[in-house]
């Protein structure tokens, strides 16, 4: 007998992924009967409170561990983390909207970001082939329409580049799901732990074309053509959003694939040219950063070397790792986000505040900003004593222990050549000679708040380095 | 209640500094406010730090084996004491003394801020905390000494401390990661509770320890800093130079009192370089006229004392030497700043004299004082010093108990030499320069190094022309501090004196064997050889025939000083000689050679490479979705190859 799929199914591991959805609905709907000039505002505050309620609900789940939907959702320690870094980072992005393209309707551009979000908080506890796909199309067919939403020719390229490239990605990632199902006749993660699946060659194809996507989506090099131009083309706040969530959503996909889904004697051999690319992504995201002009540009190379550095924290896959990744992770969010909220508080109404230009000389006319972009960079950049420099520490030494000190090597190098990056634009700041220009006056107040919640995360992250000490037993 | 201690002085550096343009000289009130509430919360929770062993006070823990927490407990206690006892009468007496500079919320900020970095290394509960207490006190001492930043000779003397302070900082940090290699944590408690865990590197922990402490507390060979440090203004000298930043090196090491009882090499090693310094300052204090100068010496000597002290593992005496040094000496460098604001910025005793009728408060003051640091009972100074020489002795180094005496014998010398050329004969201030034997350009390079030279042509900036602060302000701290000269020793006589029984549990105990001369007999000679410095100070200086003739006797002293003694014993050039020289060598060497061909190359090929590596991926980068979906499927291939490859292989 078939059981009823309704009642085998358990509703409450994904009540938080229908609060978010559903509060997407209720913002279109609230857009029709709100009146024009407060429409932005009514979509950001039910956006935004829809993601708090469905962070708070997931939060509530922390300490639960258990299989949802046959063992395709996992719940629990880890998901839950990756869900709130999530969806924190999604109020941030939200936030920025405050900022930018004033007069705009944003209701849709809220609606497709809360539906990615579900889509991302889908991939944190997807735990079979079914599920992760699912997730992962999800959360890039919003993102597909809103890269394309600015009024501009170089977002509508960006849409289409993300797009058609994405989809090829998917197709690698796709055909690799169906590889690893001919081998094991499972779609769940767990069946592929058999040892005995190692020795099918189908295994090992469909394992490297399944990471092929996964590699794709984290724009780990070489597959990271897309995310320079992407990131450039799309709105200011899709581009923050996709500078974390997608990143986080994969990233748990990846750790949950690195540590429960494959036999522990081929763990070395499957996954290191998943951690050799991390490794050059590391040096070529920093290197590419030096000739950047556009703000948004360099952070998307920023980005490539710093999910670098995450990924090469879960490398020899041991308990610190995972948990180290994690501490990045949120470091990383907090930093990145920061420092966007900063680029979208130099922006006027036509025109994205993006540009180096308008970093120039920024510490006569603005030095608060300055200053705080200052802290943002340094950060990034790993300079002690923030948490970037804790979390570098961190996942040195978790590298040289699990037996990787070339990760750790290539860590210390790429972030020697990130600090000259971040202080082209230091000083750029600082210049004294830098031409007077006309301050942009930003009615901001969601901006400023997100910068200064970020500034003070980071500051009691450094102090206060906790990390989640139950994860790991809730990645399997 | 502890917090109260700690962060109230941190409130009011931040309020002095962003109110300081509205608060004015107001900033005075409130930083001494502040430093006087931290004071009372000190002496209202005494209970909590000398009952139980003391107070901790968890506050957050960082990486594993980082735990950051305050511990109050006696030996903390005294310190903090000290630091916000004698700190808030300096502050007073700041307000008065820098009535008329423009920059007086700065200052007090600065000073505010010292206080609270100073509570912050001697709370701390473990060695990463006290570090970061130590390299701010490093930071706000850095900031006073350079406070007058107008003034280039200050600006070098700021960027010298902080250099030399770095490298003890360096030190401290060796110490630090060794003992978290060996043992996983760094808390006084778990570093302390076997000391022997650490072996086989407990004397080297020892070692970098002690070069932090010696670059704090000026020992010698790094003391040089000490001297120029009197560039900043003279209250900073008071506090920081003399009572309390500098004696951090001797609350480290009374703190560390586990680790030296468990190395008995470290504890010799200690005490050497204490007895030595002890030794050179006093000798060096002979030479010199600069009034601040003399007094940095004699701190360095004094501390030298102190550190011979804990260094021998007669704690408890070393730390009552702290205790009684911080009186009398803050009350030397307090009334000699009433001197020097009196003569307008005059320094050089030569140019003094008779000061004693004209500023009878500063006379009578120091004159305790001076009686204190030369060990004359009952002044304070009598009894601890008393204890550290005789502590020598108890603990078997029958020739440092030789070096305490003696120095006792110069620094009774050449304190009271400062004495009598300063406030007895008649006032030489009208002479000329010549007639007393001040060169016109001073021969020596440390005098030019020094503050006398400059300090004439760059005039302190607290001119007079707004009128002075009520007299009081700065008479009434010197006074108490004079009358704290008397009695701080009192607490200390005898076998079972209060401050025994106060430090009773706080240190390791040794059984000694008995010293071959009793106490008494060290106190005789102690005393003996205080009436010798002082009756050669006399006859020198003080008879009628002499002070008659001042002018002419310190001339011909000037002319006639050993050149060895005046040159600091030439050390500055042979630091010169070991560091500064072989430094601008190689950096020659590195400029004209190795540079333009080695590493300008090296850079050059890097900027190309890099170069070419940008090109190489912009080139990538055309923009062309064909170009990029070529490379992700390029990419995508060289997996599936591997991975074909290595399932193939299985």
């Amino acid at each position: 007998m078939i059981a009823n799929p309704y009642t085998q199914a358990d509703w409450n591991a994904v009540i938080p992924l229908f609060i978010v959805g559903g509060a997407a609905l209720i913002v279109l709907l609230a857009d029709l009967v709100s009146p024009k000039y407060a429409n932005r505002y009514v979509s950001m505050a039910i956006g935004i409170l829809g993601l708090i309620g469905g962070g708070v609900y997931a939060g509530t789940t922390y300490g639960v561990s258990h299989n949802a939907f046959g063992g395709g959702f996992i719940l629990g320690g880890f998901a839950v983390v990756l869900q709130e870094v999530i969806v924190i980072s999604a109020i941030f992005s939200i936030a920025l909207f405050g900022a930018i393209g004033r007069g705009d309707r944003i209701a849709g551009s809220v609606a497709l970001m809360l539906w990615s979000t579900a889509g991302a908080m889908l991939m944190a506890g997807a735990a079979n082939l079914m599920t992760i796909f699912l997730g992962l199309e999800l959360l890039s067919l919003g993102l597909y329409c809103l890269c394309g939403l600015a009024d501009r020719p170089t977002s509508r390229e960006s849409a289409l580049k993300y797009l058609i490239l994405s989809s090829t990605a998917s197709g690698f990632l796709l055909f690799g799901m169906a590889l690893l199902f001919g081998a094991t006749g499972s779609v769940t993660l767990a069946a592929l732990t058999t040892p005995a699946v190692a020795v099918n060659p189908l295994y090992w194809l469909g394992g490297g074309l399944f990471l092929v996507g996964l590699a794709f989506k984290l724009s780990l090099v070489p597959f990271h053509v897309w995310s320079p131009d992407v990131y450039e083309g799309a709105p200011l706040p899709v581009t923050a959003f996709m500078s974390v969530v997608t990143k986080a959503g994969t990233l748990a996909v990846f750790a949950r694939f690195a540590y429960a889904a494959i036999p522990a004697h081929a763990s070395n051999a499957l996954l290191i040219p998943f951690f050799i690319i991390a490794g050059i992504s590391m040096i070529a995201g920093n290197l590419g950063m030096l000739a950047q002009t556009d703000m948004k540009r360099l952070l998307a190379y920023s980005g490539i070397a710093q999910i670098g550095y995450i990924v090469a924290s879960l490398a020899g896959g041991t308990d610190q790792g995972v948990r180290y990744a994690i501490y990045y992770l949120v470091a990383y969010m907090f930093m990145n986000l920061g420092a966007f909220a900063i680029v979208a508080l130099l922006s006027t109404d036509k025109e994205e505040g993006s540009s180096i230009a308008s970093f120039h000389g920024l510490a006569q006319r603005r030095p608060v900003l300055a200053a705080v972009m200052t802290f943002f960079l340094l950060a990034l950049a790993g300079f002690p004593p923030t948490a970037g420099f804790l979390g570098k520490i961190l996942i040195l030494s978790t590298n040289v222990s699990a037996g990787f000190p070339w990760l750790a090597a290539l860590l210390i190098a790429g972030t020697a050549i990130s600090l000259y990056a971040y202080f082209k634009v230091i000083r750029l700041m600082y210049d004294r000679h830098a031409k007077p220009q006309a301050l942009p006056s930003v009615q901001a107040p969601l901006a400023y708040v997100s910068m200064a919640v970020c500034v003070i995360l980071v500051v009691v992250m450094t102090f206060y380095p906790y990390t989640p000490s139950n994860v790991l037993p809730l990645v399997k | 209640m502890l917090f109260v201690i700690w962060l109230v002085p941190l409130l009011g550096a931040i309020l002095c500094w962003a109110f300081g343009p509205q608060l004015k000289r107001a900033a005075g009130v409130l930083g001494s406010a502040a430093i006087a509430v931290s004071f009372i919360a000190t002496v209202a929770s005494w209970g909590a730090a000398t009952q139980n062993g003391g107070t901790h006070q968890f506050l957050f823990s960082w990486l594993r084996g980082f735990d950051f927490g305050l511990l109050f407990d006696p030996l903390a206690l005294i310190w903090v004491l000290i630091i916000t006892g004698v700190g808030f009468l300096i502050h007073l007496y700041s307000v008065g003394y820098m009535w008329n500079d423009n920059a007086v919320a700065r200052f007090f900020a600065y000073l505010n801020f010292f206080v609270f970095a100073m509570l912050t290394l001697v709370l701390s509960d473990n060695f990463a905390g006290l570090l970061v207490g130590w390299g701010l006190v490093g930071l706000a001492s850095y900031f006073l000494i350079g406070f007058w930043f107008f003034k280039p000779s200050a600006v070098a003397a700021a960027r010298k401390a902080f250099v030399i302070n770095v490298v003890g900082d360096v030190g401290i940090m060796f110490a630090i990661f060794m003992m978290f290699s060996r043992i996983g944590t760094v808390t006084y408690a778990g570093v302390f509770a076997n000391p022997h865990a650490l072996d086989p590197w407990l004397f080297w922990i020892c070692v970098f320890l002690f070069i932090g402490a010696a670059a704090k507390s000026a020992q010698l060979p790094l003391h040089t800093w000490l001297p120029d440090a009197m560039e900043g203004p003279t209250p900073v000298s008071a506090l920081i130079h003399a009572a309390t930043m500098v004696t951090a090196g001797v609350y480290l090491v009374a703190r560390c009192a586990p680790l030296w009882s468990a190395s008995h090499d470290a504890q010799t090693l200690v005490g050497t370089v204490g007895a030595l310094t002890a030794l050179a300052g006093a000798v060096l204090g002979i030479a010199q006229w600069d009034i601040k100068r003399i007094l940095a010496y004699s701190t360095m000597s004094q501390i030298g004392y102190m550190i011979m002290g804990v260094g021998v593992a007669a704690y408890t005496a070393g730390v009552a030497h702290f205790f009684t040094h911080a009186f009398f000496k803050a009350c030397l460098f307090l009334g000699s700043g009433i001197i020097i604001h009196a003569l307008s910025d005059e320094q050089d005793i030569r140019l003094m004299g008779g000061m004693r009728k004209r500023l009878p408060v500063a006379f009578w003051a120091m004159g305790f004082a001076v009686f204190a640091i030369s060990g004359c009972p009952p002044f304070a100074g009598f009894f601890s010093k008393d204890q550290v020489i005789y502590g020598a002795l108890e603990h078997g180094y029958v020739w440092m108990w030789a070096v305490g005496l003696i120095t006792a014998g110069i620094t009774s010398y050449y304190m009271f030499r400062l004495f009598i050329v300063t406030f007895f004969g008649t006032y030489r201030g009208e002479l000329k320069p010549e007639a007393v034997g001040i060169a016109e350009e001073s021969s020596s390079a440390a005098q030019a190094a020094g503050s006398s030279v400059i300090a004439h042509e760059h005039s302190e900036p607290h001119g007079h022309e707004n009128g002075h602060a009520p007299g009081w302000i700065m008479a009434v701290p010197v006074a108490i501090l004079g009358l704290f000269s008397l009695v701080a020793g009192w607490i200390m006589a005898g076998q079972n004196s209060p401050w025994a029984r106060f430090f009773a549990s706080s240190f390791p105990r040794e059984a000694l064997p008995p010293a071959t001369v009793t106490e008494g007999v060290t106190s005789g000679i102690a005393i003996a050889m205080f009436l010798i410095g002082l009756g050669v100070a006399y006859m020198r200086y003080g008879t009628r025939e002499a002070l008659a003739n001042a002018p002419a006797r310190l001339k011909r002293e000037s002319e006639t000083l050993p050149a060895v003694l005046v040159n600091l014993y030439y050390f500055n050039e042979i630091l010169d000689w070991l560091f500064v020289r072989p430094a601008q060598a190689l950096g020659q060497f590195f400029g004209r050679w190795m540079d333009p061909h080695f590493v300008d190359g090296v850079v050059r090929e890097i900027v190309m490479t890099n170069r070419f590596l940008g090109t190489l991926m912009r080139s990538f980068q055309t923009g062309l979705l064909r170009a990029y979906a070529l490379i992700v499927v390029f990419g995508a291939m060289c997996f599936a190859v591997y991975y074909a490859l290595e399932g193939a292989m299985r």
